[in-house]
């Protein structure tokens, strides 16, 4: 039998991969495909994987199916930009639009873990306020949550990933010191920090989801800085290595290479389970309740894939809103070149970043926020950005590599507002398992552009008064993936209820990225994984009361 | 022109501690990459190997970077990078579709086909191409510049910063893992990374790039 | 090139204090009646000695970790060195030799003391918790300053020009005391930056400072049922500081690539001579009861 975990499932025979032992395995336990389960969960990563050790660990049956391989990154990972790309989701995808998506490596995972097997980790809180940022701030969408309930969340993620950040954060309402302490700073992060300090705001050390100390057995951080091209040391705490583990050590299965194609609805409106394609052959799983967590592509792709008779517009879709909204974040840069060695390749990316634009409102001429981070591109994506964001090639391009460890610069992740038209739509053309591919149309606004020149304009300005120069601008860059299955208080115009489960169907359940109303201007996997938290929490008291 | 990091060879690593088994398959897989045309014809491959030239210009080397045969390699495996355009059809039929259109490019340019372009004329098309100025009905429909930024150029450059020497050329610490780095700071290099020529004195820096284990 | 440097100028610099400690150990004349202050005063030696090995050491590891950027930061070593030497050869040591190079060591400390806390307030960040963690260690250079005090304490008792044994006892007491109080401070900032991830790690953050309280108490006079308390805790103490070698060797293992990364591991891992320090302290807090002891010789 082949040994290649992209080829054959790993976790059968009772047994799951043992992430922190090369060749080690666990004991799983496994249900039958006619036995019907508590939950079937369909991915794995920030929202699924997480709600998944939730739901099993209150108890419930829970089968969890990725469409990814089951990874042991001490012995999967290589320390190599081409051959990591096996982390992506790089299945057919069409995009459209005024601005269309670069998807792939930049924000979409395939892998028991999902996308949080090659996140950057940066690991924040949202601020307050954009919890019900029509009512307080004036733009986009109230969320149907009450931010002091997602402050004691959050606190439970970072426990369970054992954040390292710094002793006491600048911004926001006080929130209790994280777990383990802060990253030394490297030159690049350095360098934010003098950008900052000339420019008159705080910064701070970035709140990262990697050990700064060896945590049960899981090793701290080599520094080695290819974080989000997967972390060969364990360090990285994704739900690979914290959320899976404890799901089948509390009686889940993993359901690896398992790609959900359908979800099945009853004569009476409820889902009774997945079909799902493994080892060849569609296969189904019957349960009482269908979780949804595929992320904001993926998830509103499976609903409308999976349109029936009494559904014609796909599943939960009675609001029309299902792969509406999709919102991303921009992600411009500024770039220069420092005297200094910098070096940026050595350390986790983004080691120190600024929150001062989300949290400061005055003299602003857009909606929303941004935060910008320090960055550490190794070579092919550095050579590429000069190609497609400086537009090098040739001799200017070899010669302006020769530069690289001298490169410096500065990353903003900003709110870009969800506007309808932004959408995700089934294609005419098929994938590999037959089902029609998505389309992702996505164009920004007048809102979105005024926060890239004010952030531009901002950390060019940061990044000048520390000593690079050749000073360039890297406009055209987005990243992460939210919206398209929003939740809300009313169902005309949302797609779920603050408790993640569908308004149509009782017994669907959706748990990623795709219920955010808004982005916020923060990396959003700590806000997913607090949302699933909360939502394990609910099913589990509803389930007491007798609700589910 | 000294090289900025005279003597340094990424692959004077390879036995370290800088470099897992994983890490040390994948290169020797890639260095072992087969030459010549598999997924191109041949004539194709000629007109990649001429694109390569000019994309990536590479100094006089004893054993040059093979991108034509990297990227021929890639598309035979059916890489794919998550996404595509509307109206673009996938990698491997875009980059065969690139090649004729280039092909008709400089034929209605120049007469001849763009790998018998002298240089500066190749690079005068992929000028052009680069600013979206070609649209000879051989496009089929595809942006000329969404084919250089997002697949032709991108995958030789791509190619070619996936190959040991371009690494040792710009001076990158390679693989790392398990050993990682230790000096994060301004102008901080552990013993195991490559030394930068400081103030003309290449002898320092081949010194120390000789040890870098 | 540095870097091979700094690992020869060490070797041989150890090599030289150890082979200099023992040549004069060998000289030893058989001994004649020994009183209590000999006792004590080698006790002291031994407590230098190895406070001054610890220093040597982690300021090797320290300053090659930091590619010995400028001159300045070989001081550490060659002082630690000379004094780790003088200690151990004791009482055969001249006696204006051991003098220098107490008083250079306790100079040099208070010298890294200051290039330390420049080097941190000249940071981005200046006074923060990113500089206590991972700039030059502020307390560190105090340990060679405190080497050299207790050297210079050991020649006092040789040279009798110390009061009576109770005074000269109490003044150790506080010397140790202190000194224990400072290394505290200092494990308990790295514990804390290693968020204190092994409930051992509270060990050195527990014992020394009762050990440090019980001798503050004999410095101001508490009588001689704590006496016994506190050897209990000096003995306690010096045993936190040799398990810590062995917690930290530990600690190396854990990191990735195991001892086989010893390249990175001993510079990122938890630092291998470190602990002994405490030892090093305990050893003298253990001279000062000697002193204070009722028994006559």
């Amino acid at each position: 039998m082949s040994d290649d975990p992209m080829q054959t499932p790993r976790a059968t025979k009772g047994r799951a991969p043992d992430v922190f032992m090369p060749g080690g395995w666990v004991p799983m336990r496994e249900y039958r495909e006619d036995e019907k389960v508590d939950f079937v969960i369909v991915g794995t990563g920030a929202g699924g994987g997480t709600l998944a050790c939730k739901l099993a660990e209150a108890g419930f049956s829970v089968v969890a199916m990725d469409a990814g391989p089951y990874w042991r990154p001490l012995e999967d990972f290589a320390s190599d930009e081409s051959h990591q790309s096996k982390l992506y989701w790089t299945d057919d995808r069409i995009v459209d639009g005024l601005n269309p998506l670069q998807l792939g490596s930049n924000n979409s995972g395939k892998s028991v873990g999902g996308s949080t097997v090659h996140f950057a980790m940066v690991s924040l809180r949202f601020r307050p306020e954009w919890f019900k940022s029509r009512s307080k701030l004036g733009y986009g969408f109230d969320w149907p949550l009450d931010w002091r309930e997602m402050w004691a969340y959050y606190r439970e993620v970072e426990d369970a990933l054992a954040i390292s950040g710094p002793v006491n954060y600048p911004w926001g309402p006080p929130r209790p010191r994280y777990p383990y302490r802060a990253h030394q700073l490297n030159a690049a992060a350095l360098a934010l920090a003098e950008g900052c300090e000339a420019m008159g705001i705080p910064w701070t050390e970035t709140p990262i989801a990697t050990l700064s100390a060896p945590r049960g057995r899981a090793r701290p951080c080599v520094y080695r800085g290819f974080c989000v091209l997967g972390c060969s040391t364990n360090a990285k705490q994704s739900a690979l290595v914290t959320w899976i583990p404890r799901a089948i050590a509390a009686g889940a299965e993993i359901r690896d290479l398992a790609m959900v194609g359908r979800v099945e609805v009853d004569r009476s409106d409820r889902a009774t389970g997945v079909h799902y394609h493994r080892n060849g052959n569609w296969r189904f799983q019957r349960a009482r309740n269908v979780v949804v967590a595929g992320y904001a592509i993926e998830t509103p792709r499976l609903l409308l894939n999976s349109a029936s008779d009494r559904f014609p517009e796909g599943l939960a879709n009675s609001s029309g809103l299902v792969g509406k909204y999709i919102t991303v974040q921009s992600n411009q840069a500024v770039w220069g070149t420092s005297d200094k060695e910098i070096r940026s390749y050595k350390s986790p990316p983004s080691l120190a970043l600024t929150e001062h634009w989300n949290y400061e409102d005055e003299g602003k001429d857009f909606h929303g926020g941004y935060c910008y981070m320090s960055q550490g591109p190794e070579p092919q994506l550095w050579a590429n950005t000069l190609l497609s964001g400086r537009g090098l090639w040739g001799d200017a391009l070899v010669s302006e590599m020769q530069n690289y460890n001298h490169v410096v610069g500065l990353k903003m992740v900003g709110e870009m507002l969800p506007q309808e038209r932004n959408a995700v739509t089934l294609a005419d053309e098929t994938d590999q398992y037959g089902l029609p591919i998505p389309c992702v149309t996505y164009s920004w606004c007048d809102n979105d552009r005024a926060m890239i020149d004010h952030a531009l304009g901002f950390m060019g300005q940061a990044l000048r008064a520390t000593d690079a120069r050749d000073i360039w601008e890297q406009t055209d860059d987005t990243c992460h993936l939210n919206g398209g299955a929003r939740m809300g208080d009313d169902p005309r115009t949302s797609v779920v209820d603050a408790d993640c489960r569908s308004w149509d169907i009782p017994n669907l359940w959706i748990c990623d990225g795709s219920v955010f109303p808004t982005v916020g201007g923060v990396n959003p996997s700590l806000t997913i994984q607090a949302i699933a938290c909360r939502t394990g929490d609910r099913i589990a008291a509803m389930a007491r009361r007798g609700e589910l | 022109m000294t090289e900025r990091y005279s003597g340094y060879d990424v692959m004077s690593k390879r036995n370290g501690p800088s470099w897992n088994d994983k890490t040390r398959q994948v290169v020797d897989d890639r260095l072992a990459t087969p030459r010549g045309p598999r997924f191109f014809s041949e004539t194709e491959y000629r007109t990649v190997e001429s694109l390569a030239d000019r994309i990536v210009p590479q100094p006089h080397r004893v054993d040059p970077i093979p991108v034509a045969d990297l990227v021929d390699a890639r598309l035979l495996a059916g890489g794919q990078d998550g996404f595509r355009h509307l109206g673009m059809p996938p990698p491997g039929e875009a980059w065969r579709r690139a090649l004729a259109a280039l092909d008709a490019e400089a034929q209605a340019a120049h007469g001849a086909n763009f790998r018998h372009l002298s240089s500066p004329d190749r690079d005068g098309l992929l000028h052009c191409m680069h600013e979206g100025r070609l649209d000879h009905p051989a496009w089929q429909g595809m942006s000329s510049q969404l084919v250089f930024t997002q697949l032709v150029a991108k995958d030789i450059v791509f190619a070619y910063y996936a190959h040991p020497t371009a690494w040792s050329e710009i001076g990158w610490g390679g693989p790392a893992s398990p050993r990682g780095y230790v000096r994060t700071g301004y102008d901080r290099r552990d013993p195991w990374e490559a030394a930068e020529v400081k103030d003309g004195d290449a002898a320092a820096a081949i010194r120390k790039n000789r040890r870098v284990r | 090139m540095r870097g091979r440097t700094a690992a020869i100028a060490v070797s041989g610099l150890f090599a030289a204090a150890v082979l200099g400690g023992l040549a004069a150990r060998g000289r030893r004349r058989p001994p004649a009646r020994r009183t209590r202050r000999d006792h004590a005063a080698r006790q002291l030696d031994w407590g230098a000695a190895t406070l001054a090995g610890s220093v040597l050491f982690d300021s090797a590891i320290e300053h090659y970790r930091g590619s010995f950027e400028h001159l300045g930061m070989y001081v550490p070593l060659a002082v630690a060195s000379a004094s780790m030497a003088t200690s151990l050869s004791g009482g055969r040591c001249p006696g204006q030799l051991r003098t220098g190079t107490s008083v250079a060591a306790m100079l040099a400390g208070v010298a890294g003391l200051g290039f330390h806390v420049y080097d941190i307030s000249k940071r981005t960040g200046g006074w923060s918790w990113q500089n206590l963690f991972y700039a030059a260690p502020v307390g560190a250079p105090g340990a060679l300053s405190l080497a050299g005090l207790i050297g210079l304490a050991a020649q006092q008792l040789r040279s009798g020009d110390w009061p009576s044994d109770q005074q000269s006892g109490r003044a150790l007491a506080a010397l140790a005391s202190a000194g224990i109080l400072g290394d505290v401070a200092e494990v308990w900032l790295l514990h804390f930056r290693g968020a204190f991830h092994n409930p051992a790690m509270y060990l050195p953050v527990t014992v020394p400072p009762a050990a440090s309280l019980a001798l503050a108490g004999i410095a101001v006079g508490a009588g001689r049922p704590t006496l016994q308390t506190t050897r209990g805790w000096l003995w306690a103490t010096a045993a936190t500081g040799l398990a810590g070698v062995g917690f930290h060797a530990w600690g190396v293992h854990r990191m990735m690539g195991g001892w086989r990364n010893w390249s990175q591991n001993l510079l990122d891992g938890p630092p291998l001579p470190a602990p002994p320090s405490y030892t090093g302290l305990a050893i003298a807090g253990l001279a000062s009861l000697r002193m204070m002891e009722d028994r006559h010789d």
